[in-house]
């Protein structure tokens, strides 16, 4: 069943996507820091409101995935801006992350060199978002 | 009684200019990338020191592409690929991300055994990674991915 995007429940399925990814599992082994991904608002698109989602990563798991305020996900190691509909496009496999970075059109806050060295977990972090059925405010 | 005076911490100087006002996202992140690497890691300053070459880096995927002007310990980074060029490398935004997961081995040169090596190589002979001034420049090749590898 579909999710409303960024929202908990939207968290509680990404991260049993994650979970359950043995790609992720290890490509990820070693990673120890926080990343928080902003959604900025976009009202027009039914968005209204920033979103923040912290996620709680570590050595191939993620440990916790919460959806909260922007600024809390501001707060993390390493955090990815970018509009609702840019997410959207991510998520739908419309733009492919790596690219999106390269283009500004994510902007990325965080340790350059770390983030490459994991750039395979990204990909597959951003394939898991790809598997989670979401319900989109402005495909109402 | 004398009064001490209180020094701001300063800031090292920059290794990296941008050439453009504004630099391009893709330009940003290379610059801010061997920034880091040849702040956190010796061997790469030595690198970074002596490396005088113009390498352009041309982005398929995105039709983007940078020129990176390396002088000698200072870098400066421009937006687009400009004239006169050492070398110059084009691939898809995946395999630009996987010469800077090259692991470096010994005496210096680029691991091509390894998984993400033998991806590289692989695109190599397939043409879709294509390096051009290769031939004549296979010493500042290897420096240049030294300086960019993360590993």
């Amino acid at each position: 069943m579909a999710v409303k995007a960024f929202s908990s429940e939207w968290a509680k399925e990404f991260k049993d996507e994650v979970n359950r990814s043995s790609v992720y599992k290890t490509a990820a082994k070693g990673w120890k820091w926080t990343v928080g991904l902003v959604v900025e608002a976009e009202p027009d698109k039914h968005f209204p409101e920033a979103k923040g989602i912290v996620m709680d990563l570590f050595d191939g798991e993620a440990r916790n995935v919460t959806v909260g305020a922007a600024s809390d996900a501001q707060k993390c190691d390493f955090v990815i801006t970018a509009p609702y509909s840019r997410w959207k496009e991510v998520a739908t496999k419309q733009l492919d992350a790596t690219r999106g970075m390269l283009q500004g059109k994510l902007k990325l806050k965080g340790d350059l060199p770390t983030i490459v060295r994991y750039t395979k977990a990204s990909q597959e972090m951003t394939e898991c978002t790809t598997r989670v059925p979401v319900e989109w405010p402005d495909e109402k | 009684m004398a009064r001490r005076k209180v020094k701001a911490p300063v800031e090292p100087p920059s290794l990296v200019d941008y050439a453009d006002p504004e630099p391009s996202a893709f330009a940003s992140m290379l610059g801010g990338l061997i920034e880091a690497n040849v702040r956190a890691r010796p061997e790469k300053e030595r690198d970074f020191e002596v490396l005088v070459a113009r390498v352009g880096i041309f982005v398929t995927d995105i039709h983007e592409g940078v020129t990176l002007d390396f002088k000698g310990g200072r870098l400066v980074v421009h937006n687009g690929l400009r004239q006169r060029r050492t070398l110059t490398i084009r691939a898809d935004a995946e395999t630009v991300m996987s010469l800077s997961n090259l692991k470096i081995g010994l005496l210096g040169l680029p691991v091509y055994y390894d998984s993400v090596g033998r991806g590289v190589a692989g695109k190599l002979l397939r043409g879709k990674l294509k390096i051009d001034g290769l031939l004549p420049n296979v010493i500042t090749l290897n420096m240049v991915t030294r300086i960019f590898s993360v590993q």
